[in-house]
């Protein structure tokens, strides 16, 4: 087998597995869906290929090797190694016709979003209350007996919390409450789970709707001592606030 | 001439050694995943509809889910007795049997379990059906048991105070105490002719299914320790009643991988023919 097969073959899996295993690692990164690897991959074999097929000479040298090793004209080890291929080919047809066609175990796949758009009323609205340590000490108070059962420490580990799936938010986590604006809590606190639009899938939060039992003010209150009990700072348009 | 055959061979070994690693890598292990449904075996026998502690639940498969204090509606609860429920389903295809275990120190007559499930395709509120702003959402049908009652009850709602009996009474249940476990069985028809009512079963689809339980012990003011609202409850998880066993996909997979071969083998012979 020559080097031209060897060559793509060797970036597709370096790509593989710096999709794989580094980008995971990187700075503000996360774990790629295998969906999206594949098709990454898919890219770059289509584009070795083309790549590989570009002149007569090129493409020829490209396919080559790969009907000697079908024919079995490579000989030597590869032998062994058509056969393998030869005898897995079919059997990997007939294990995906039957993932495909057999009826699966697994429950529906949820695609909920965690913090869908809040209607219109409720976008750029400014926390109407002073920032004073009285009102933040308030707002904290309020949040350790009202909040504090199933959001925990500002963690989402409150006692309560075990049996709700959506599980209560973490708000130390930096992907809540610290990019979301303030207007976006006032929403959430004041109407609860069921004021979240379809994607939100409210019915299955149990996110009191707190406007039954707190004032405007004092959800305002509780949005400040939230922050301030986090460590987290709300989002702003303004980067100089 | 020798050595550059040999290398070449290397490069095929390391790289059929990197792709088995990366197939390897993509293979996830298969981890005993937290409960996320009730699966209801299809069994052939009778069903242990009436008896709790009947030798055929033990080969039902068992799920384990979390419970919480009521806290969405306001007359809320902060600590409750039962902190999980254990769930057994069985079905033979014309009746359907949910088991619900948990734990309570104490049996007391105001000790109460229930079931709760989505009616039709609509999307209902897992805190009795209430209404959500921006969805149209559905009524849920409850299954509900009490010590003292002794039976069963039919119940639907759409919101918090509508909760009502039906009409038509077609759930059965029956509870046992055993060592501070109580172990309440309950029981309908898979599909009855109330659709708009109640929930329907269809072998091979997921439903939803909520539970809720409460601890009637008597306080010091002589009210149960949880009543109403006050009580143990989980949010939506997914209930099956299995389909009967279904061996099409084996012929399926027969066939393909004999259409398989069959093509390899046309392809070698012919490029065989063409070198």
């Amino acid at each position: 087998m020559g080097g031209v097969l060897i060559r793509p073959i060797i970036l597709t899996v370096c790509i593989y597995l710096f999709l794989k295993f580094i980008v995971p690692i990187l700075p503000h990164s996360a774990p790629l869906p295998s969906s999206l690897i594949f098709l990454y991959l898919m890219l770059v074999m289509s584009g070795s290929v083309l790549f590989a097929t570009l002149s007569g000479e090129s493409k020829d040298a490209f396919f080559q090797p790969i009907l000697r090793f079908l024919t079995g004209e490579s000989g030597g080890a590869l032998s062994s190694a058509r056969y393998l291929v030869l005898a897995l080919f079919p059997l990997l047809v007939g294990w995906q016709t039957y993932g495909s066609t057999a009826s699966s175990d697994a429950p529906p796949g949820e695609n909920r979003t965690i913090h869908p758009a809040p209607p219109g009323e409720y976008t750029g609205l400014s926390n109407p209350v002073p920032k004073t340590p009285e009102n933040i000490m308030y707002g904290k108070g309020l949040y350790a007996s009202r909040c504090a059962p199933c959001h925990g420490n500002f963690d989402g580990k409150g006692f309560a919390a075990s049996g709700f799936t959506p599980p209560p938010a973490n708000f130390k986590d930096p992907t809540t409450i610290a990019m979301l604006q303030e207007s976006y809590l006032f929403w959430r606190i004041k109407k609860g789970g069921v004021g979240l639009p379809v994607e939100g899938m409210p019915w299955k939060t149990a996110m009191p709707r707190w406007e039954l039992e707190m004032s405007d003010e004092d959800i305002w209150k509780v949005i400040m001592g939230e922050y301030d009990g986090a460590g987290q700072k709300p989002r702003t348009w303004d980067e100089s606030e | 001439m020798a050595r550059v055959r040999r290398v070449g061979k290397r490069w095929w070994v390391g790289a059929v050694g990197l792709l088995g690693l990366c197939v390897a890598a993509e293979v996830q292990p298969a981890y005993s995943q937290q409960s996320v449904a009730v699966r209801a075996g299809l069994v052939k026998g009778p069903l242990p509809a009436e008896d709790p502690t009947a030798a055929a639940w033990a080969t039902a498969s068992v799920s384990e889910f979390p419970m919480s204090p009521q806290v969405h509606w306001p007359v809320r609860i902060t600590d409750v007795t039962a902190k999980s429920v254990k769930v057994r389903g069985l079905h033979d295809g014309t009746n359907v049997a949910i088991l619900l275990e948990y734990s309570d120190p104490t049996e007391d007559p105001d000790d109460a379990a229930a079931l709760e499930f989505m009616v039709g395709d609509t999307k209902a509120h897992f805190a009795h059906g209430q209404p959500m702003a921006q969805v149209e959402g559905g009524p849920v049908n409850i299954w509900y048991w009490k010590n003292k009652d002794g039976k069963g009850s039919d119940l639907g709602a759409k919101g918090f105070g509508t909760l009502k009996p039906h009409g038509h009474q077609d759930v059965k249940a029956k509870g046992v105490y055993q060592g501070g476990v109580w172990k309440v069985v309950f029981s309908r028809p898979l599909s009855t002719e109330h659709v708009a009512e109640d929930t329907q079963f269809k072998p091979g689809e997921f439903g939803s299914i909520a539970f809720a339980v409460w601890d009637g012990k008597k306080t010091e003011s002589g009210q149960p320790k949880e009543k109403g609202s006050e009580k143990a409850i989980s949010s939506w998880w997914y209930f099956r009643a299995d389909a009967p066993p279904d061996y099409s996909p084996y012929m399926y997979a027969l066939l393909a991988v004999g259409l398989a071969l069959g093509f390899e083998m046309a392809l070698v012979r012919r490029l065989k023919k063409g070198s």
